[in-house]
C-alpha cells in the first residue's frame, strides 16, 4: 500500500492511498509506529486518497494514538470524505481527536 | 513421517496397544489391502518373469540360429562327403574296370585272332591244336579253348568236330567234345553267336568240371569261303575262369566296411561277399524278395550299362547305404560298390554328437548367464518395487537401496530416490497446509460456537409480556466477525437491549464479544444509566486489553410502563426509528468513542419516548457495508427504503425483509462481515397496540 509522507513545521503529514482494510492495515500500522518510534509526536492523517477504512484500519490509528499518549503527542485527521468520514465520525474519533478540512490547516493547529 | 495415520500396518504410527486410538486404528480398514498380495505376486512375476522371458527368447533364438548353422553344416558336409566318396569310388572303379577291361579285351583279341586265322585255307588239325595250346600258354586267365566246327566243315564228313584243350592238374589236356551226349550246336555258346553272327560273352556259369569255378566263355564265329560264298565254319570258344575277376573286384574296398559286387547282363551276381548269392540270386530276385521297387529300377539301370551313385533305402543291400555302380562295357556286366552310411558318415555323426553336446552345455551356460544377469536387473527392481509398495503404504522414510551402477537400473533407482524426496517434501508441505487450514477451520468453528452460544435465540423471548416485541437475527460471515446482540429484563418493567460489533475476526473477536456481553450483563442495573454502564465496561475492557481491540456498542433501557428509552452509542451507527405510520429516521444520538479502546472515555445518555407501535431497528455495519459484485455498498438509503415498507409488518417480518433485501443485493458476492439486526416494537403498557398484527 502506498503511504506518502512529508514534514511541515515539525508536523508529519501521512497520506495513505487506497483502502485500509485487513490486508493493508498491518503495513499502515508499521508506518505509523515507525514514525512515532523515530520521535515524531505530531501527526496529521491526510485521508483524502483513502476510499475505505475498516475496523482493522481504526485499530492501527488507535494503536498509534495509544503510543502517542505517554509521549504527549497529538494526532489530527484531515480531508475526510465519503464513507471514511462516516466511519470516523460514527466511531467517535471526533470526541477525542480534531478533524480538519485540509492538511495545511491541521498542521497549523495540531 | 506418515501419510496414512490410520493404517494398522504402517510401522510409523506408534500407538500403545489397547489404547482407544489403537482400537480405532484396528477398526478402520487397511487402506491398501491389495498391496501385499500385489507386491508378492509382482515379486514372483518379476523374478520368474524377466529371467524366464529373457531365457525363453534368447535361448530360442540362439537355438534356432545354432540349429540352422548345424543343419546347414551337416547337409553341406554330407554332400561333400558323398561327392568325395563318389569321386573316390569312381576313381578306384575306373582303374579296376580298366584293368578288367584290359584282361577281357585281351582275351577277346586273342580269340578273334584265332578265329581269323582259322578262316584261312589249309589248316591242319595239328597246326590248329598247336595254336590252341600256344594260346593257352600265353594267357593264364584262359583255362580252356575249343574250336567247334559246323557239321562237315572240318573234314567234309564228320558232323561234330570240336577239339577242346584245357588246363588240368598235370598240364594241358586235350579232348574232343561233341557227340550224341553233347550236341554243341544247341548250346548257347554255339547257337547264339551263330544266330547273331557276332562274337559275344556268355552268362557266367559254374563249370561242372574241376572245382566248381565260376566261368564265362567268349565265343567268336569264324568263316570260310567256299565256292565263292562266305559261310560260317564254326565257333571259337574261349573259357575264362572268373577267379581273378572275383579277386580284383573283392579287393576294391580293402579299407572300408562296404563291399563290392559284380552282376551279369541278366543281373545275376557274379561276385558277392555272400557266396550263397553268387549265381543263385540276382538284383531282381533280391528286389522281389524285399518288395523294393527302387532296387529293381536300379538293377535295370545297371543292366542297361548305367552309371550312378544312389542311396539305398531297401534292406536287400543293407539299410542306409549308398551304392556306386558302373558298367563293364566289354562284357556287358556291371560293378557295384556299396558304402554303408554309418561308415561314410561315421565321422560326422561323431562330430554332430560333439557339436550338440557343446550346444547343450553352451545353452546351460547361457541360461545361467541369463539368470544371473537378469538377476542383477530384477533384484534391484524387486527391491524398488517393495520399497515403492512401502512408500505407497505411507512410509516415506523407507531407505532405498544404494545402487551404484551406471546403467538404466541405477538411473531408475536414483530417480526413485529423487521422487521419494520430492514426494516427502510435497506431502510435508501439504500436511502443513492442510493442518493450517484445519486449524483455521476449527478456529472458525470454535469462534462461531462461542458466538452462537452467547446469543439469545428463543423468539419470542417473553411471550407473556405484551408491552414489547423483540426479534433479532445474526448471520455470521465465514470468518466470524464478532457481532453481538443481547436483551434481558433488568426488572419487571425495564428491558435492556444492546447490539455491538467487535473489531477483528475469528476466535479473538468472538471471545472479546463474550467478555463484553458478560460485562454489560453483569454490570447493568435498573438504576445505572447506559452511559455510566458503558463507562464502567470500558474501564474493565481497557484494563487488560493489549491487543487494541475495541467494540462498537449501542445499548438502551426501555421503561415498559412509560415507553421512555434511555440509550447510548459508543462508535456504533444510530438505529433507525420508525415511528408508527411515519418514515424511518436515524435516531438522533450523540456519538461516543469506541468501547475498550482508550481509558477514561465518557459517554452521554440520550432519552426519547416511544409511542405504542414505534419500531426501533438496530443494525451493524455488516448490513450497510454489504457489497455486491460491483463493489457497491448496500448503504443506509436502501435500508431505510426496506424499513419503510416492512416496519408495519412487525419485528420478524421487518428483520427478515431486510435480510432478504441485503442478500438479493449482494448476489453471489461473499459476505465479509456479520449481518446483525434487532427490531424492538413498543406496544404500550398494556400491550394494546393498534398496530399489532399478531
Amino acid at each position: 500500500m502506498d503511504v506518502k509522507m512529508r514534514k511541515e513545521n515539525g508536523v508529519t503529514v501521512v497520506s495513505p492511498v487506497g483502502r485500509i482494510d485487513t490486508v493493508t492495515a498491518p503495513e499502515f500500522e508499521k508506518v505509523l509506529t515507525g514514525l512515532i518510534g523515530e520521535g515524531e509526536t505530531r501527526l496529521v492523517l491526510d485521508l483524502q486518497a483513502v476510499d475505505y477504512i475498516s475496523s482493522a484500519g481504526l485499530r492501527c490509528i488507535l494503536a498509534a494514538a495509544k503510543m502517542l499518549k505517554p509521549k504527549n503527542g497529538a494526532l489530527a485527521f484531515a480531508a475526510l470524505q465519503g464513507p471514511v468520514k462516516e466511519v470516523i465520525s460514527i466511531s467517535g474519533f471526533a470526541s477525542l481527536f480534531k478533524i480538519f478540512d485540509t492538511p495545511e490547516e491541521a498542521c497549523r493547529q495540531v | 513421517m506418515s501419510l496414512a495415520p490410520r493404517s494398522p500396518e504402517s510401522g510409523s504410527e506408534r500407538t500403545p496397544r489397547g489404547s482407544p486410538q489403537d482400537k480405532r486404528a484396528n477398526d478402520v480398514q487397511d487402506p491398501f489391502p491389495g498391496d501385499r498380495r500385489f507386491s508378492g505376486e509382482l515379486q514372483s512375476r518379476l523374478g520368474g518373469g524377466l529371467a524366464f522371458k529373457l531365457a525363453l527368447f534368447i535361448l530360442t533364438s540362439t537355438a534356432v540360429i545354432y540349429l540352422v548353422a548345424f543343419l546347414y553344416s551337416y547337409v553341406t558336409l554330407r554332400k561333400e562327403i558323398l561327392a568325395d566318396v563318389k569321386k573316390d569310388a569312381l576313381g578306384v572303379t575306373m582303374v579296376t574296370l580298366g584293368k578288367i577291361d584290359n584282361v577281357l579285351g585281351g582275351i577277346e583279341k586273342v580269340a578273334a585272332f584265332l578265329a581269323r586265322d582259322l578262316s584261312g585255307e589249309g589248316r591242319t588239325a595239328a597246326v590248329m591244336i598247336r595254336q590252341m595250346e600256344g594260346l593257352l600258354q600265353a594267357n593264364p586267365e584262359i583255362f580252356g579253348v575249343a574250336v567247334a566246327f559246323e557239321p562237315r566243315a572240318f573234314d567234309g564228313r564228320s558232323r561234330y568236330y570240336a577239339p577242346y584243350i584245357h588246363r588240368g592238374p598235370e598240364g594241358l589236356k586235350r579232348i574232343l567234345i561233341g557227340g550224341a551226349e553233347y550236341d554243341y550246336f544247341t548250346k548257347d555258346w554255339y547257337q547264339i553267336p551263330r544266330e547273331l553272327d557276332r562274337s559275344l560273352w556268355s552268362e557266367p556259369y559254374v563249370h561242372e568240371g574241376e572245382g566248381g569255378d565260376l566261368v564265362a566263355t567268349f565265343s567268336v564265329p569264324f568263316y570260310r569261303t567256299a565256292a565263292g560264298e562266305r559261310g560260317l565254319a564254326g565257333i571259337v570258344r574261349v573259357d575264362v575262369s572268373l577267379d581273378w575277376l572275383q579277386d580284383i573286384v573283392s579287393r576294391l574296398m580293402p579299407q572300408r566296411q562296404g563291399y563290392s559286387f559284380l552282376i551279369s547282363r541278366n543281373g545275376v551276381f557274379v561276385t558277392h561277399p555272400r557266396k550263397e548269392f553268387i549265381m543263385r540270386e540276382s538284383v531282381f530276385s533280391l528286389a522281389d524278395a524285399t518288395q523294393d521297387e527302387e532296387l529293381r529300377r536300379i538293377g535295370r539301370h545297371m543292366v542297361w550299362a548305367g552309371k550312378d551313385f544312389v542311396p539305398l533305402t531297401g534292406s536287400a543291400f543293407g539299410r542306409d547305404s549308398w551304392m556306386f555302380y558302373a558298367p563293364l562295357p566289354s562284357i556287358g556286366w556291371s560293378i557295384g560298390l556299396v558304402f554303408p552310411e554309418a561308415e561314410l558318415f561315421g565321422n560326422i555323426f561323431e562330430l554332430n554328437r560333439v557339436i550338440l553336446m557343446i550346444g547343450g552345455v553352451g545353452f546351460l551356460v547361457l541360461l545361467i548367464v541369463i539368470v544371473v544377469i537378469s538377476g542383477t536387473i530384477t533384484r534391484p527392481l524387486r527391491t524398488l518395487t517393495e520399497k515403492a509398495a512401502e512408500i505407497a503404504r505411507g512410509n516415506l522414510d523407507v531407505a532405498l537401496p544404494e545402487i551404484r551402477s551406471r546403467d538404466e537400473v541405477g538411473e531408475l533407482s536414483r530417480s526413485f530416490e529423487n521422487m521419494k524426496g520430492a514426494l516427502k517434501e510435497y506431502i510435508s508441505n501439504l500436511a502443513e497446509t492442510t493442518a493450517a487450514k484445519e486449524r483455521i477451520e476449527s478456529e472458525l468453528k470454535i469462534a462461531r460456537a462461542i458466538q452462537m452460544s452467547f446469543l439469545p435465540k428463543k423468539f419470542p423471548p417473553f411471550p407473556e409480556r405484551r408491552e414489547m416485541d423483540i426479534y433479532a437475527t445474526l448471520i455470521p460471515a465465514r470468518e466470524v466477525g464478532g457481532d453481538l446482540y443481547d436483551f434481558f429484563l433488568l426488572d419487571g418493567d425495564h428491558l435492556f437491549f444492546s447490539i455491538g460489533d467487535v473489531s477483528g475476526k475469528g476466535v479473538p473477536a468472538a471471545l472479546f464479544m463474550a467478555v463484553t456481553k458478560t460485562l454489560m450483563k453483569g454490570m447493568a442495573d435498573r438504576d445505572l444509566a447506559p452511559s455510566a454502564l458503558l463507562e464502567a465496561v470500558n474501564g474493565e475492557l481497557c484494563r487488560e486489553n493489549e491487543t487494541s481491540m475495541f467494540v462498537t456498542i449501542f445499548c438502551g433501557v426501555l421503561d415498559l410502563k412509560s415507553g421512555r428509552l434511555s440509550c447510548t452509542a459508543a462508535g456504533h451507527p444510530a438505529p433507525l426509528l420508525i415511528r408508527a405510520g411515519k418514515d424511518p429516521e436515524p435516531l438522533v444520538i450523540g456519538q461516543g468513542f469506541l468501547l475498550g479502546a482508550l481509558e477514561g472515555v465518557t459517554y452521554r445518555t440520550t432519552e426519547i419516548v416511544l409511542a405504542p407501535g414505534d419500531n426501533l431497528l438496530l443494525y451493524t455495519d455488516g448490513v450497510t457495508e454489504a457489497q455486491n459484485g460491483n463493489r457497491e455498498f448496500y448503504g443506509e438509503a436502501r435500508l431505510r427504503r426496506v424499513a419503510a415498507v416492512h416496519a408495519a409488518g412487525g419485528t420478524a417480518s421487518l428483520v427478515d425483509a431486510v435480510v432478504a433485501d441485503v442478500r438479493s443485493f449482494a448476489g453471489d458476492a461473499p459476505q465479509y462481515d456479520d449481518i446483525t439486526l434487532l427490531s424492538v416494537v413498543y406496544q404500550g403498557a398494556d400491550g394494546d397496540s393498534r398496530r399489532r398484527d399478531r
